[in-house]
């Protein structure tokens, strides 16, 4: 998947009025909670076959930390 | 103290991990034989290195979710090759931690296969009376694994609660239609196991859980394993349709 596909569906994963982008920092989004990371979870699994913990969602600070945790699958 | 006969065969799905291990392996100590069902024929085999009787220890690779409605038939196939049937622990399942908004029916449908339609349909196979035992010749029990989710759960779960909440209700109807032909049906409702299910690494399952709830720590699949061969035995005969939460109190 391309960086720029990844943010449209990341808005929608966050269910986001406005657009994402890779410099965003995630805590300043009201949307990231922990239904969202849950759902980031669900998604990595679904999509990359990617398991992510918790823990690894907490050292995540941009929406580029994010996209690096999905390995080569987000290029 | 609770026994069994080689001439009781009993099915225990899941038994390659977890909490359907420890009940083949306990139900085959006790005396029963046992066809062990599951994909992972490595762990299989695991498993079945570790039985006090392996002779009575059959091991079957299947993927239940394969073909569902041809179910009924597999139980034949297998009655044809081992005897008829006195009961079956239904330990198979998987997990899901999946909000709301990610479900789609993929989800849905790879939850339910594996909790919800294959359980029913190797009940209905089971319950086949040309395939199981008959009152007078003894009888039997089947048990199925629910979870705690189907009374109370957390956020994330609701698929997976459904799951297994539509699974005790099914089961408990079942039991009502066949009581009277000497088969009990009952499901267990484990809150937190140890098992590769809930302690691996990426489980969301057990970061969310707050320690005070659980005054004893976490169950051992043994301690699911004893109450489902406490129900498949005829020390349970008065005991069907029910839903038995196991847990310390801090849940429920
Ligand atoms: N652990 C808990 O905290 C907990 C709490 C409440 C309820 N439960 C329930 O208890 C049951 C057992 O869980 P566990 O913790 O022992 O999990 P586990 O260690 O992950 O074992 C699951 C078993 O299900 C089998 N299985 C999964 N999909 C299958 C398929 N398509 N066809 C055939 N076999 C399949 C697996 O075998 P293969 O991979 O070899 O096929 C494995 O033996 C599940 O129903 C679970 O929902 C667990």
């Amino acid at each position: 998947m391309n960086k720029s596909d990844f943010l449209v569906e990341l808005e929608d994963i966050l269910q986001r009025e406005d657009s994402c982008n890779e410099s965003d920092n995630l805590n300043d989004y009201e949307e990231w909670d922990s239904l969202s990371k849950m759902s980031i979870m669900a998604y990595y699994d679904k999509s990359f076959g990617v398991k992510l913990s918790l823990n690894d969602l907490k050292t995540v600070t941009t929406v580029s930390d994010l996209i690096k945790l999905a390995g080569n699958k987000i290029q | 103290m609770i026994e069994f006969k080689k001439e009781q065969v009993f099915i225990v799905t899941g038994a390659s991990s977890g909490i359907g291990e420890a009940v083949a392996i306990l139900l085959n100590e006790l005396g029963a034989t046992v066809i062990a069902i599951a994909r992972n024929e490595n762990r299989l085999n695991k498993m079945k290195s570790k039985c006090k009787n392996p002779e009575n220890m059959h091991i079957e690779i299947k993927d239940l979710t394969e073909n569902i409605n041809e179910l009924p038939n597999y139980i034949k196939s297998l009655k044809e090759k081992y005897g008829k049937f006195s009961g079956m622990a239904y330990c198979a399942g998987v997990a899901c931690i999946y909000p709301i908004r990610m479900v789609d029916m993929n989800i849905l449908a790879n939850i339910f296969n594996v909790n919800y339609y294959a359980p029913i349909m190797m009940i209905k196979g089971i319950l086949d009376k040309r395939n199981r035992l008959s009152a007078e010749e003894g009888g039997g029990s089947i048990v199925c694994i629910s979870s705690i989710d189907a009374k109370l759960s957390s956020k994330g779960q609701s698929i997976y609660a459904g799951s297994k909440a539509a699974l005790s209700a099914s089961v408990k109807s079942i039991s009502k239609e066949v009581a009277s032909s000497g088969f009990r049906l009952n499901c267990v409702l484990p809150s937190i196991i140890e098992t590769p299910m809930s302690l691996s690494p990426e489980s969301p399952i057990t970061e969310n859980i707050n320690p005070e709830e659980y005054p004893i720590g976490w169950g051992k699949p043994q301690d699911v394993a004893n109450m489902i061969i406490y129900l498949l035995s005829d020390k349970a005969k008065f005991i069907s349709g029910q839903n038995y939460i196991i847990d310390t109190g801090g849940v429920l």
